[in-house]
């Protein structure tokens, strides 16, 4: 008879757990030919944001050549990163980091 | 060049020089054909991870270039009603449906991202005040890359304002 090995069994079931709860996280980048008044545009059309949130991060993306505009779960991470493709910003999902 | 939104609430182009209006239309020109190694920066990858990347080219991508194209189809429409005055300077004019203007917007800024990735601008480069050496391929294509920039503000513009009776008289030289 085989014996349930605890670190089998525990192991993957938190590991699955751990990647379900971990949140991802949406992130534009700087890139040279977006304009800034198009950039702020395009965040509050994606995200809904008023006026000063949304150049806030696209202040954010040209100086500092990044900013995490969104986090959450995967499939609505994939959702904006499709939708401010189609606006050409470059932007891309990731795991948020523990 | 003078830019006014009118009554209706579309963005108009009044004024425009021959030689602008001729930038103008080759706004449509397919920007994958014009740098296909700029279709990396049309159609990024959404990440590092593999599999997602499989799927975004297979799924995603093939969504996006139509999206793209169809935008160019309805600029490409739009830009069969410049019309040239009979003044003695034979400029042009253009107005542009306001519910076109996403279309433009989509348009201009892949044909400025094809164009910036054939030669290598950088931010620097795109922000420099100051005209092009229009003797070199490269100087017109930094004049296209700023004139059609130029266009996009004025669009922009007239989507924050919202009132179709403002009008503003920015002008290109």
């Amino acid at each position: 008879m085989m014996m349930a090995n605890p670190d089998l069994l525990e192991s993957p079931e938190t590991e699955l757990s751990e990647q379900l709860d971990t949140p991802w996280l949406v992130i534009v980048h700087n890139d040279p030919v977006n304009l800034m008044s198009y950039v702020a545009m395009v965040f509050q059309r994606v995200f809904g944001w008023a006026r000063e949130r949304s150049e806030q991060h696209m202040m954010e993306v040209h100086t500092k050549g990044r900013s995490v505009v969104w986090s959450g779960g995967r499939e609505q991470a994939e959702l904006y990163v499709q939708q401010l493709h189609g606006f050409l910003l470059l932007a891309t999902l990731e795991r948020s980091p523990r | 060049m003078t830019f006014k939104v009118s009554r209706s609430g579309n963005p108009s182009f009044t004024g425009i020089h021959p030689l602008l209006a001729d930038i103008l239309r080759c706004a449509v020109e397919d920007p994958w054909e014009r740098c296909p190694e700029g279709s990396l920066r049309l159609l990024p990858s959404p990440g590092s991870d593999e599999e997602l990347c499989g799927d975004w080219e297979d799924h995603v991508k093939p969504g996006l270039r139509l999206q793209f194209e169809t935008s160019r189809d309805v600029v490409a429409g739009d830009l069969q009603k410049l019309r040239q005055s009979q003044s003695k300077n034979a400029s042009w004019s253009l107005e542009i449906p306001k519910d076109h203007r996403d279309e433009w917007l989509s348009t201009l800024n892949a044909i400025r991202i094809a164009l910036a990735a054939e030669h290598g601008f950088g931010e620097g480069e795109l922000s420099r005040d100051g005209i092009p050496d229009l003797s070199t391929e490269r100087g017109i294509a930094l004049m296209r890359v700023n004139f059609y920039a130029f266009v996009q503000e004025c669009l922009i513009r007239s989507m924050d304002d919202g009132d179709p009776v403002s009008e503003k008289n920015d002008q290109a030289n």
